[in-house]
């Protein structure tokens, strides 16, 4: 029998500690064990990219991780993008631009798009179409992603947080 | 304060939004419920085989595993499922009925399958328990084929029926013999036409609770119709519809599939639930998508135009052929919808078309976004073209020289459409919509100084330029009940679901308008039958048209009950009211106004008496059932440049002119109709499932199945034009699929148009650069 | 999928006849084998473990049924194999013909591969057939070669 791990990781500034087995996936063990159910997965291999969430300031796919990999770690998700009442830059801009439908594929893409801008304060159409295209949206046809980016990015300074 | 014209036709940033950005929206998988359980499937990995035996008692005395059921277990409930669409009634129709039982028990008839369902703590313990099953198959040859299926001696899917044909119609209009023997040029060619998977960004998820105490059932399901689905469950658990409850909460999603009813999940969940007397849920993974949802698929036709040498058009014959799949449960509505969707923009005086359904090995096909309509855009586009090139003329003049004058309308086609009624186009403009779509692609500079500049330089740019007419906003009906609260705030309820076409923003807008209060005031409930429940789902491009219109005629009743109350309230002369910023004012006399919160209020007293025949509150409910459904219509145009070597295509600009009808929500609607033309760039050119001949689904994954990225899809440039319905009093249309239906027809003629080549042509579709480089060797080859 | 070759054996054809129908050689011999036991004069059956790209470690229970023999020249093999992950069906023909002081062996083999190994390891499929074919009749004929070495020092010490 596969025995359990104990894993200790901040989620959204928040530090959990929990026993999971080890073969239990990142995106299960926010979705489920943490009840963060705004980070999603629409495919478990890599491809789509909706289940995105950042580590350590990084976008990763959490449906390629496994929960024990985020041992002593720092994940960000999308619950923790609005703070204090108060949208985002890039979900105000998301919402102006109609840059969403379904909204399924919509939290994967914030959390690329978060440390994207902070390197890319100034981004030209090709850098923010190619970033989005390791994301899928069945939806948008991306146009509309694409100007909320464009407008998330000249609001300036607060975008890149 | 808001104009009490205002919220029609502007572009509201949409409510639901806040939800969906933060991450606190509700999908079905979202749901945690104490005590859950987990399903997987055990499915068939044959697409034709014989089940001989089913050994799931080491699955069964696995840790963790609460239960195995497999068909013997259903007992009684093992049966077919209802068909869901009746066939047209076209004379003469011939339809062999044949749907799909929840679990196999005798035959396996495409991959996928199911034949044994796992209860377990977790979906993690469920996958374990699937490897403990041993399926007994006897493989037999697949169908897969075609004009093969329905060779004497063919391997039969469904041996009653003696054949593999599901369907066989024919509809007339006029004479085409006739026409053929008049014309001055035929042109006839085979196409092909393949669709695919709907690939919606979230996969089907149901989760089902059977309370025992209170004896009842609560369903979450990523359906597109969760009425029909809570009636159907009642009827096979012999429980009353008021036991049930069926929820769709916010669906990542549905373009089709999720309209499909009665899956052997959304049968299998809720009977097991009632069993264990636990909440179970199953949620569908990306693979299991490939075999277990539906999709649509190839169609071959055998086409023929004939025209005079002014390149009229007199008359079009199409023979084809349509895979359904192992079952078809969805009756004749793609085939119906290609029928009728040839006709397009044009006046067509003759037209012979028939077609022959067949049954195959591979997953059932159900509509996805477009539902048959692209393929016969394809085919009367392609003829055109062809014609065309005989005749000498440019592919837009003679789509010029055909299309119907704006007085022709309504304009009756006399054959039958998908909601059996004859096929009549409400209204429309065409001419202006052309000429708009070759001004903004800038046609003949393009083809005048453009295009030959590039060829000299190397570059092999094209044009295309297509259009398609779009039956939307069928029937049956739709409902909707408006409630003005004594808050103030306006609740909006209505049965069909939202898989983010915006109804909780435009049915708003839609209420805003009749009422005077603020969008943001202005709640909307969709998709909870506990909520409303008559009704049938969001399909074919009927939203807004049906259900919006629903609201409206809801919120005008509210308005009169408002009134009659103000009227009373107001004192004399309180006959003409100004309905805005949340008051019912006097006209004129701003001073004499009450507060619609106030109007609620004094409607549900607590004392005094009403007069005889008052209802209650400021509420009311109306349905709204149209006898046919509204058409819109639109022109897509796009240059390419292909890239000789490699065959790739990259699209240098994209247009869309469209009309459909009064425009609630500009920005909505823009999203719909980019949304819908990366959908369509994605099945012209990167998506097809292929199938090898066994049945196997050789690539069910995104990495092999290819969805377009933002890479591939260009913004695309729009131009509205509005032509009201006639049908419903706000004069809306449908448009949810119109992106997706033409880019086929227009991708074949601007790639033909780059190359340049009379020995190439394009018949099928999707491309793809190693088939368009096939078609470029051969094209060579034919001229040389 | 047709997967189809030749390879020289030094050893004549008899030799490498007699090793081919040698259930305890193959078993060594063909990567991922875990068993194959002769359960009749020409069937066997076994258990083997393949790893094909995303799929690690697909357990198959494999069924091998051998016709048509004509030795030491030729015969027909059918292949039923059926685990978790998919199921691989299909006939291969063998021909042994003498070359050189030694063998040319060709195979002709027409498999069916269905299932998930089917849908997602497609693109690998004919990689991962021709690797193990390769390591197979690698050792295959590093086995014969210790026969052929130990069958002389036989002969000498006779």
């Amino acid at each position: 029998m596969i025995g359990r791990r104990p894993v200790t990781l901040t989620v959204n500034g928040q530090r959990h500690e929990r026993s999971v087995e080890p073969r239990l996936l990142l995106s299960d063990f926010l979705r489920h064990d943490l009840d963060l159910t705004g980070t999603h997965v629409g495919c478990e291999h890599g491809v789509c990219g909706a289940c995105t969430v950042l580590l350590d300031g990084h976008a990763v796919r959490s449906c390629l991780l496994f929960a024990v990999q985020a041992d002593g770690r720092a994940v960000d998700t999308v619950e923790g993008l609005a703070r204090d009442g108060s949208l985002h830059p890039l979900q105000a801009a998301f919402n102006e631009a109609h840059a969403l439908q379904c909204g399924f594929c919509t939290p994967g893409i914030l959390m690329t798009l978060v440390p994207f801008l902070h390197e890319h304060p100034r981004p030209s159409e090709h850098e923010i179409r190619e970033t989005l295209s390791g994301h899928l949206c069945r939806c948008t046809g991306y146009a509309q992603i694409v100007e909320a980016v464009r407008r998330a990015a000249s609001a300036g300074g607060d975008a890149a947080r | 304060m808001t104009g009490a014209a205002g919220w029609i036709g502007r572009s509201v940033p949409r409510t639901e939004d806040l939800r969906l950005l933060t991450g606190r929206a509700l999908f079905v998988d979202d749901v945690h419920l104490p005590g859950l359980l987990h399903v997987a499937f055990l499915r068939s990995d044959h697409a034709h085989a014989r089940l001989r035996g089913l050994d799931v008692s080491a699955a069964r005395r696995r840790p963790g595993v609460v239960a195995v059921y497999t068909a013997a277990d259903l007992g009684d409930y093992w049966r077919t499922g209802p068909v869901l669409v009746q066939p047209v009634p076209v004379p003469g129709v011939v339809f062999h009925a044949a749907t799909q039982a929840p679990l196999v028990r005798d035959k396996v008839r495409h991959c996928g399958e199911p034949l044994a369902m796992v209860v377990a703590e977790s979906r993690y313990v469920a996958e374990d328990a699937l490897a403990d099953m041993v399926a007994d198959l006897e493989p037999l040859p697949a169908v897969v084929d075609l004009e093969a299926a329905l060779a004497p001696g063919a391997p039969l899917v469904h041996e009653s029926l003696g054949t593999n044909l599901a369907a066989h119609a024919v509809q007339r209009k006029g004479d085409y013999d006739a026409a053929r023997a008049a014309a001055d040029l035929v042109v006839s060619r085979r196409f092909r036409y393949d669709r695919g998977a709907a690939a919606a960004i979230e996969n089907r998820g149901i989760v089902a609770s059977w309370d025992p105490k209170s004896e009842e059932l609560v369903v979450w399901d990523t359906t597109q119709a969760p009425i029909p689905i809570r009636n159907g469950l009642a009827q096979f658990l012999g429980l009353r519809e008021s036991q049930v409850r069926v929820i769709a909460p916010f669906i990542g999603g549905g373009f089709g599939p999720k309209i499909m009813m009665y899956y052997p999940e959304e049968l299998l969940l809720p009977w097991a639930s009632l069993q264990l007397g636990r909440p179970i849920k199953w949620i569908e993974d990306r693979q299991e998508n490939f075999y277990a949802t539906t999709q649509e698929r190839l169609q071959i036709h055998d086409a023929e135009l004939a025209v005079t040498r002014d390149g009229k058009i007199l008359g079009v014959r199409d023979r084809f052929l349509h895979d359904t799949g192992a079952y078809d449960p969805y009756g004749l509505t793609i085939p119906i919808n290609s029928q009728c969707t040839l006709l397009g923009l044009y006046d067509v005086p003759s037209y012979e078309s028939e077609f022959t359904v067949v049954f195959t090995n591979r997953p059932i096909v159900t509509p996805v976004r477009g539902a048959g309509r692209q393929h016969g855009v394809f085919v009367m586009e392609r003829l055109l073209d062809f014609a065309a090139r005989g005749l000498g003329l440019d592919p837009v003049e003679i789509r010029r020289r055909n299309l119907l004058p704006p007085e022709a309308f309504p304009h009756n086609h006399q054959i039958l459409f998908q909601d059996s009624a004859p096929l009549v186009y409400d209204s429309g403009d065409y001419a202006p919509l052309l000429e708009r779509a070759v001004e903004m692609i800038d046609y003949e500079r393009f083809k005048r100084e453009e295009q030959p500049r590039a060829r000299r330089e190397g570059r092999r740019l094209g044009v295309g330029l297509v259009s398609y007419v779009e039956g939307t906003g069928i029937g049956p009906y739709e409902g909707a009940r408006v409630t003005v609260q004594p808050s103030g705030g306006v609740r909006v309820v209505t049965g069909v679901g939202t898989q983010g076409q915006g109804h909780f923003t435009t049915f708003a807008q839609i209420v805003a308008d009749v009422l005077g209060v603020d969008v943001g005031g202005i709640e909307v409930i969709t998709g909870d039958t506990r909520e409303f429940a008559w009704g049938t789902g969001t399909f074919a491009s009927r939203g807004i048209v049906v259900a919006g219109t629903a609201c409206h005629e809801a919120a005008l009743r509210v308005r009169s009950k408002a009134v009659a109350l103000a009227a009373e309230l107001l004192g004399p002369g309180a006959q003409d009211l100004v309905f805005d910023g949340g008051r019912v004012s006097v006209r004129g006399s701003p001073d004499r106004s009450i507060p619609l919160a106030e109007l609620a209020r004094r409607a549900n007293p607590l004392r005094g008496a009403v007069r005889p025949g008052t209802e209650p509150g400021l509420e009311a409910t109306a349905y709204f059932g149209p006898d046919r459904g509204s058409t819109a219509s639109g022109i897509h145009a796009m240059i390419v440049e292909v890239d000789p070597e490699a065959a790739m295509v990259a699209i240098r600009r994209y247009v869309v002119v469209h009309d459909c009808g009064r425009v609630i929500n500009p920005q909505i609607v823009e999203g719909q109709i980019q949304g819908g033309v990366a959908h369509g760039i994605g099945n012209a050119f990167y998506e097809q499932l292929v199938w090898d001949e066994n049945g196997q689904l050789l690539n069910a994954s995104l990495m092999d199945y290819l969805l377009p990225t933002a890479l591939d899809v260009p913004t695309v440039e729009m131009a509205h034009r509005e032509t009201p319905s006639p049908l419903n009093p706000l004069g809306v249309k449908g448009v949810g699929e119109a992106g997706a239906i033409p880019t086929g027809a227009a991708f074949a003629q601007a790639v033909e148009d780059a190359l340049d080549d009379p020995g190439l042509e394009i018949l099928e579709i999707p491309l793809s650069p190693n088939r368009l480089f096939e078609l470029m060797q051969a094209g060579k080859g034919a001229d040389a | 999928m047709i997967v189809e070759g030749t390879y020289s054996f030094t050893g004549r054809p008899q030799a490498v006849w007699d090793l081919l129908l040698d259930p305890t050689v193959i078993a060594k011999s063909m990567p991922g084998t875990k068993e194959l036991v002769r359960t009749a004069p020409d069937r066997y059956q076994g258990k083997m473990q393949v790893t094909v790209g995303p799929i690690t470690a697909a357990e198959f229970a494999v069924e091998i049924a051998l016709s048509d023999l004509e030795p030491p020249q030729r015969f027909v093999m059918t292949i039923d194999g059926t685990g978790r992950f998919g199921f691989t069906r299909g006939r291969a023909r063998v021909d042994l013909q003498p070359e050189n002081g030694g063998t040319r062996m060709a195979y002709h083999a027409d498999l069916q591969v269905g299932g998930k190994i089917a849908s997602v390891g497609q693109r690998l499929l004919d990689m991962v057939s021709r690797a193990l074919l390769r390591s197979g009749l690698q050792a295959l004929s590093r086995e014969l070669e210790e026969r052929l070495a130990q069958d002389g020092r036989t002969e000498e010490a006779g």
